[in-house]
């Protein structure tokens, strides 16, 4: 099963993911959302490689934050990462991620995504480890 | 039983409103005021859009009624459609979520002297041209980077630069804008360093998702005094452009949610919603984001100049003589996502006041002073946009919105359908035919007279005009309630979507 799927909004669309802990539900939650970016992200080559670090008051601010980077990396640079190592440690997140500049030669894309919203923002613990879910502005 | 479906009140208060009495929820400082008609009140009970209208009536500051369009649906805190105003000298509150991510969302229309006989022979090379030439969809950078420097006099100026320092345009374009595209007071630098990077290399691209530049034709004429006033004529050809702020408004909106996120406690307010973050508008952080929302705007107003400017050099190209001697003028631009500081009557005095429009469209009716001189006796032009494939509407103002909904009216059609549904719905249409969707959709919008070339198959499903409301019932409300009258319809012959 996949650790993340869409769920329905109106006008935009939803990133539900799964994780058994906090890494894997951040690491889960970038290939999520460049997989709303492009729909074949397996076709995405380990060319370049990023490092993060940053901070948030709360879970949910720090999981928000994290995929606003991912979009700025985006929209700056084109760049969509899938290959993702993360650290947590007391709503602070480090860690690196790989992957390639956008080639609308090899890359089919899919969404725009234009923001990362609060609507129904939740990361919480379930019965076999994490949920988190957010609309995202397309 | 629907889920999300709308349980509370919604009392019929005249053939077009529908209310929701003050009492419905604590903290409600005014009722909320729908304007819709029989038909769409029952779609709109379909999702949370009339909660959050009573949640707009919470906010502090906040006059007469927490209004929306007969278009709405299901917003972030504020629902798309939603008009509120606020007074800043009751602690009136200004609010990034009642204005929206795409700061300065909006649509701009632009007359031709071509006819329908002489365009349509060739639209599909036209669509064609049009589809290379403007940046469309991820990935396309601009055909005008920008310099931070540059950057920072378009935020302060809007399309004014262009037209001053390039001389891409002529005035006639900046007089028929909404506030002739600038939007006084900017402050660029209250436009973090991370939304201009995102702002550099997309002034003049469209974007996607419902984003879309079409070619138009006039396919009936309602008020034939205002539509000659207008420079309108049946088969006449006009171009419509529907965009806003790009990366960079949207960067504002996200920097100032996160900023105005500890704000309500810090000034006392309770809000039923914490996507309402407000602060009072005349708090240093309230003047920050009004600051950076300027920009922003005057920002959109020059993408979608730029976006004319490119359209009316394809348009060159293809026939052979200038943009002028095509008569390729623009009728007007109007936003539909915006926070304006503007003068209106509450019970009987004048006063200024923070009106939000999230969805919704200025409409000044004739005699106002903000519409330009040409159209003083006939109101301001309101373009209302279909969806890929279906009608558009031009209106002028009337003087039932400064009665009822301080100048407001609809934006467009709303959308009724999620995309994943539009998706499955336009899958069974095709008889699950998922790989040949794309070509099986152009030729369900050929066959209705519409050439569509969008990057995707799955961009023509998610836009196709099942997933929104009809329009002509949308204005139909507004024209019947007295907020905006009908001038013109506008027919799709080809449209290019990111």
């Amino acid at each position: 099963m996949s650790p993340f799927e869409t769920f329905d909004h109106t006008a935009d669309i939803g990133l539900r993911v799964t994780a058994a802990n906090l890494s894997s539900l951040f690491e889960d939650a970038g290939r999520g959302f460049y997989s709303l970016i492009i729909d074949n992200i397996d076709a995405i080559q380990l060319r370049d490689e990023r490092s993060f670090s940053l901070s948030s008051g709360s879970l949910e601010m720090l999981y928000l934050n994290w995929l606003n980077e991912l979009l700025f990396c985006f929209e700056t640079e084109l760049l969509v990462l899938t290959d993702f190592e993360i650290h947590l440690s007391d709503h602070h997140l480090t860690g690196t991620a790989r992957g390639e500049v956008l080639d609308i030669r090899r890359h089919q894309t899919h969404f725009n995504v234009k923001a990362i919203t609060y609507h129904q923002l939740q990361v919480s613990r379930t019965h076999q480890g994490w949920l988190a879910e957010v609309i995202l502005d397309i | 039983m629907i889920k999300n479906r709308f349980n509370g009140p919604l009392e019929q208060i005249s053939t077009h409103c529908w209310r929701i009495p003050r009492d419905y929820k604590p903290n409600m400082r005014v009722e909320g005021l729908i304007y819709a008609s029989e038909k769409l009140i029952e779609q709109i009970r379909n999702d949370q859009a009339p909660e959050q209208v009573a949640n707009v009536a919470c906010i502090p500051g906040i006059q007469k009624a927490s209004l929306a369009m007969p278009d709405i649906h299901w917003g972030y805190g504020f629902c798309i459609g939603g008009v509120c105003a606020t007074d800043p000298d009751k602690n009136g509150i200004i609010s990034p979520g009642g204005v929206g991510y795409d700061i300065n969302c909006g649509v701009r229309l632009i007359r031709s002297n071509l006819t329908y006989s002489e365009v349509q022979p060739q639209i599909r090379k036209l669509v064609s041209q049009l589809f290379r030439y403007i940046p469309t969809g991820i990935g396309r950078k601009g055909n005008y980077p920008l310099s931070d420097e540059t950057l920072i006099e378009v935020l302060l100026q809007g399309p004014r630069y262009f037209v001053n320092q390039m001389g891409l345009g002529c005035p006639h374009d900046i007089e028929f804008t909404e506030a002739e595209g600038r939007l006084k007071h900017a402050q660029p630098d209250k436009v973090s360093t991370r939304a201009r990077a995102r702002g550099t290399h997309q002034c003049g691209t469209l974007g996607s998702g419902n984003h879309f530049l079409e070619v138009q034709v006039v396919d009936h004429i309602e008020d034939a005094h205002a539509a000659s006033v207008l420079g309108l004529r049946e088969k006449q050809i006009c171009i419509l452009i529907h965009s806003g702020s790009r990366g960079l408004g949207h960067q504002v909106c996200t920097d100032y949610l996160d900023q105005f996120q500890g704000l309500p406690q810090k000034y006392g307010i309770q809000l039923p919603d914490r996507q309402l973050s407000c602060a009072p508008a005349l708090s240093p952080e309230g003047c920050d984001y009004i600051g950076a929302m300027r920009a922003a705007a005057n920002y959109a107003w020059a993408n979608r100049h730029l976006l004319m400017v490119q359209a009316r050099q394809v348009f060159e190209d293809l026939f052979r003589k200038s943009w002028e001697d095509l008569d390729l003028h623009l009728v007007y631009d109007v936003a539909h996502n915006i926070a304006k500081l503007e003068h209106h009557h509450v019970d009987g005095k004048g006063t200024s006041l923070w009106v939000h429009r999230k969805g919704a469209t200025r409409a000044f009716p004739a005699h106002h002073p903000e519409v330009p001189s040409a159209y003083q006796e006939i109101g301001q032009p309101v373009i209302i946009p279909g969806s890929m494939g279906t009608a558009s509407w031009l209106l002028v103002g009337q003087s039932g919105s400064m009665d009822h909904t301080f100048g407001s009216t609809c934006h467009g059609a709303g959308r009724q359908m999620s995309r994943s549904k539009a998706m499955r719905d336009a899958i069974s249409r095709t008889g699950g035919r998922k790989k040949q969707m794309g070509q099986l959709i152009s030729r369900e919008l050929e066959k209705q007279g519409v050439i569509a070339l969008a990057r995707s198959a799955k961009e023509l499903a998610e836009e196709h005009p099942h997933a929104y409301k009809d329009v002509d019932q949308v204005v139909d409300v507004v024209d019947q309630a007295g907020l905006s009258k009908k001038v013109a319809r506008l027919r799709p012959l080809g449209v290019i979507k990111g």
